[in-house]
């Protein structure tokens, strides 16, 4: 049994700290304003901290860490609301790594670890209840190309991604496909969120590509979703506890300071209560994260505990989110104030990768319940 | 990071898991003695002198104490087993009491209380909460008179349970009158069947019996008392440290009985449920990863102090949700009692549902412990 971090991970949190406070303070505001949200000036910056290969083997120009390290390093990006596809080219890149042919493995992870390419998964379909589908679904495999027609929303960061991880349903079972974003017949559309992470919209028309194109193998795709999904879930997990990690330090600090009735409002038990709760829902939500992480790092069968970790961090999202704008009171609702942009951004990422009840499904169904 | 025991601790969580199934029966009654609220019958006292013979109940004990010498995490191991098989995670005396006359006791208290303590041969009963001094403990009023060759105890306690069965009481008194309060405060061994005491029966809703303790001129001997004079309530509080563990074990195993009554009863195919108790699980989960940071931080002589009270906190109100969940579950049937034929598992969930409540309360409040995670966790400012 071990809480402690190696003191590696204590090197790579310190100065993590300190470069997220000199380059990433603040960064939100302008970004959310920009059109492409995201900066390839840091990008560059981070890949030469080694951040982008910290789950990679060294052949790709990776430092070979493991899944408890990438969860400590977004749990700190969560903390000062990174901006940009960080866990989500990671990920692209895991699975890469994880079935991609050699040859593939050689042309994106060196790329990626450099900072040169960002890969964004679009797995999702849209719903036909939600909005109406304007392009049909479609693969065909012809002579040794793919001609793909379809939409596929959340994207995270379509629009300045390179290349796409593209999920879809041929007759030969489910695929994941390597899309070059440049190549002719895809329309992205940036849509605005409440959380400022840059979700896309993602219309591919008769857009073709080459066999070659195939991550692993032919009926694999549902697999490597699945994957996705969890090192996704299980990413942004750590990113939402950094997150509330730093609404319960803003709150405390603040109602150490605040004075109404001529004393401090943290002396008031209705104040503390809620603070202690609030922690105890954060630190519930980073065992979890914590313990998950590990079970990956050690190949560990991680599904439910995935699923606890996220449908925690989910809900919790919510309430600290919430908690901490009600104890700034009116500073909490000002735009002014930090509060409101972690507010919203705890919604974007309590509904990705799956939300509590999502994940509950999943927790129940690993507990041999039948729906 | 690591959230496995040692190959050591796993082998000898094994063992303890071993004797506990070795003793089924014996740990089965002992079980059903407690849960009937009247607290330790003559398979308790079997089954605690049995692990005491292994030096299980104290195993961090020093071993002419009767210990094995061993760090908390096999603690927290024997603790969790204890739980899950009897429902009794440890003794007053091995968790509070004996720490204590460990670090403050005199040698002659020492010789007499500790090897007793770990063989599970006597019991404590504490002695701190009164009518007036509920949370606000250093409160209590109960007092003690030096008569030179004699103390002599004059007051009443109550809601401490035990008492009916336990050889002694461990008496928070109050032996001068200061401001603060709780530097008038020493701690007594008192052997419970010194003439004067009267012990009386207080029923919980839980069906829990507890009692009200009164002491009319009850003389006891000068080496009653434990450390030093008027130190009592540092000592209360320290012993409050080493007794920070709390276990899930005995959650999780309601959990799994409720987990398969759903199933066999295709309960299952309700969302709602499948929710909760996934919400539930996760819940469990949490507690259990708390309580190993506990046992942790108390394996490298860290004091927990708010991660403690978080726990406390955490794994009495998960246990009152997980009863509330499981009532919810069985509707208009879980009002039903143990005895009637249409009761769901035998009613036991019903008594336990009222017994829980009484976990949320012992031990520190969860308002309380919300204070201690505020100010002592995050530093806000006392009112």
């Amino acid at each position: 049994m071990d809480f402690d971090l190696t003191e590696l991970q204590i090197l790579l949190l310190n100065s993590a700290e300190k470069f997220l406070e000199k380059e990433v303070k603040n960064l939100i505001r302008e970004i959310e304003k920009s059109d492409s949200g995201y900066s390839p000036e840091l990008w560059r910056k981070m890949a030469e901290l080694g951040w982008l290969g910290i789950v990679f083997p060294e052949k790709y120009g990776g430092i070979e860490g493991d899944f408890t390290d990438l969860v400590l390093l977004v749990e700190e990006m969560g903390k000062a609301l990174f901006p940009g596809p960080f866990a989500a080219t990671l990920i692209s890149g895991l699975a890469i790594l994880e079935y991609g042919k050699e040859i593939q493995k050689d042309q994106f992870l060196p790329d990626l670890i450099a900072g040169n390419s960002l890969i964004a998964s679009a797995l999702l379909l849209p719903d036909p209840a939600m909005g109406a589908i304007t392009m049909d679904e479609k693969i065909v495999i012809k002579d040794d190309h793919f001609i793909i027609s379809g939409t596929r929303l959340f994207v995270p960061f379509a629009h300045v991604a390179d290349w796409l991880l593209y999920s879809a349903d041929t007759d030969q079972g489910p695929v994941i496909l390597l899309i070059d974003n440049k190549t002719p017949g895809i329309t992205t559309t940036c849509m605005d969120s409440i959380g400022a992470n840059k979700p896309c919209e993602i219309i591919l028309e008769d857009v073709v590509v080459p066999i070659s194109s195939l991550l692993g193998e032919m009926g694999q795709g549902t697999r490597i979703v699945n994957k996705l999904q969890s090192w996704g879930a299980l990413t942004e997990s750590a990113y939402i506890t950094g997150m509330l990690e730093q609404v319960v330090k803003m709150t405390v600090e603040y109602a150490k300071e605040r004075e109404q009735f001529e004393k401090k409002i943290g002396t008031f038990q209705a104040i503390q209560h809620k603070c202690s709760d609030m922690i105890t829902d954060v630190d519930q939500s980073k065992l979890l994260t914590y313990e998950a992480a590990w079970k990956l790092s050690h190949k560990m069968p991680a599904t439910i505990d995935i699923s606890m970790a996220k449908s925690w961090a989910s809900d919790a999202s919510r309430r600290v989110s919430f908690m901490g704008v009600m104890l700034h009171g009116g500073n909490g609702v000002s735009e002014e104030y930090d509060m409101q942009l972690y507010f919203r951004r705890a919604k974007s990422s309590e509904v990705t990768f799956g939300d509590g009840d999502f994940h509950r499904e999943i927790i129940a169904q690993e507990l041999g319940l039948q729906g | 990071m690591d959230f496995s025991f040692s190959p050591q601790e796993e082998q000898f969580r094994q063992r303890v898991i071993d004797f506990f199934q070795a003793n089924i029966e014996l740990g089965n009654g002992a079980k059903k003695e407690w849960s009937s609220g009247m607290g330790y019958g003559p398979n308790c006292w079997e089954i605690l002198s049995k692990i005491g013979e292994k030096g299980w109940l104290c195993p961090t004990w020093p071993k002419q104490y009767g210990g094995q010498e061993l760090s908390y995490m096999y603690r927290y191991i024997v603790m969790e087993q204890m739980h899950f098989f009897l429902n009794i995670y440890s003794t007053v005396g091995a968790g509070m009491a004996g720490p204590v006359i460990l670090s403050h006791g005199s040698q002659e208290q020492k010789d007499r209380f500790l090897l007793p303590i770990a063989n599970g041969e006597i019991e404590f009963a504490l002695g701190y909460s009164e009518s007036q001094a509920g949370s606000d403990l250093a409160a209590l009023a109960i007092k003690v008179d030096d008569k030179e060759d004699h103390f002599l105890i004059n007051g009443s306690k109550l809601f401490n349970t035990r008492a009916h069965y336990a050889q002694y009481h461990w008496l928070g008194a109050r032996t001068a009158m200061t401001k603060p309060k709780f530097k008038g405060i020493s701690l007594f061994i008192v052997d419970l069947k010194t003439p004067g005491i009267t012990i009386s029966p207080i029923w919980t809703v839980g069906g829990t019996r507890t009692n009200e303790i009164f002491y009319d001129n009850v003389k006891v001997p000068k080496d009653a008392i434990v450390g030093e004079m008027n130190r009592g309530f540092y000592y209360i509080l320290e012993a409050l440290d080493y007794e920070r563990i709390s276990t899930v074990g005995g959650l999780k195993r309601d959990f799994d009985e409720l987990l398969e009554y759903v199933k066999k009863t295709g309960k299952d195919k309700n969302a709602l449920i499948r929710q909760k108790l996934a919400c539930l699980a996760t819940e469990i989960e949490s507690a259990r990863l708390f309580a190993l940071r506990v046992a942790w931080m108390l394996n490298r002589d860290q004091i927990p102090n708010y991660e403690a009270a978080m726990l406390k906190m955490l794994v009495s109100e998960i246990e009152q949700k997980m009863l509330n969940t499981s009532m919810q579950i069985f509707g208009a049937y879980c009002q039903l009692q143990k005895g009637s034929k249409w009761s769901q598992l035998e009613g036991s969930f019903e008594r336990s549902y009222r017994d829980s409540l009484e976990n949320m309360i012992t031990r520190g409040t969860s308002e309380i412990m919300r204070n201690v995670i505020a100010q002592r966790g995050l530093g806000l400012p006392r009112g």
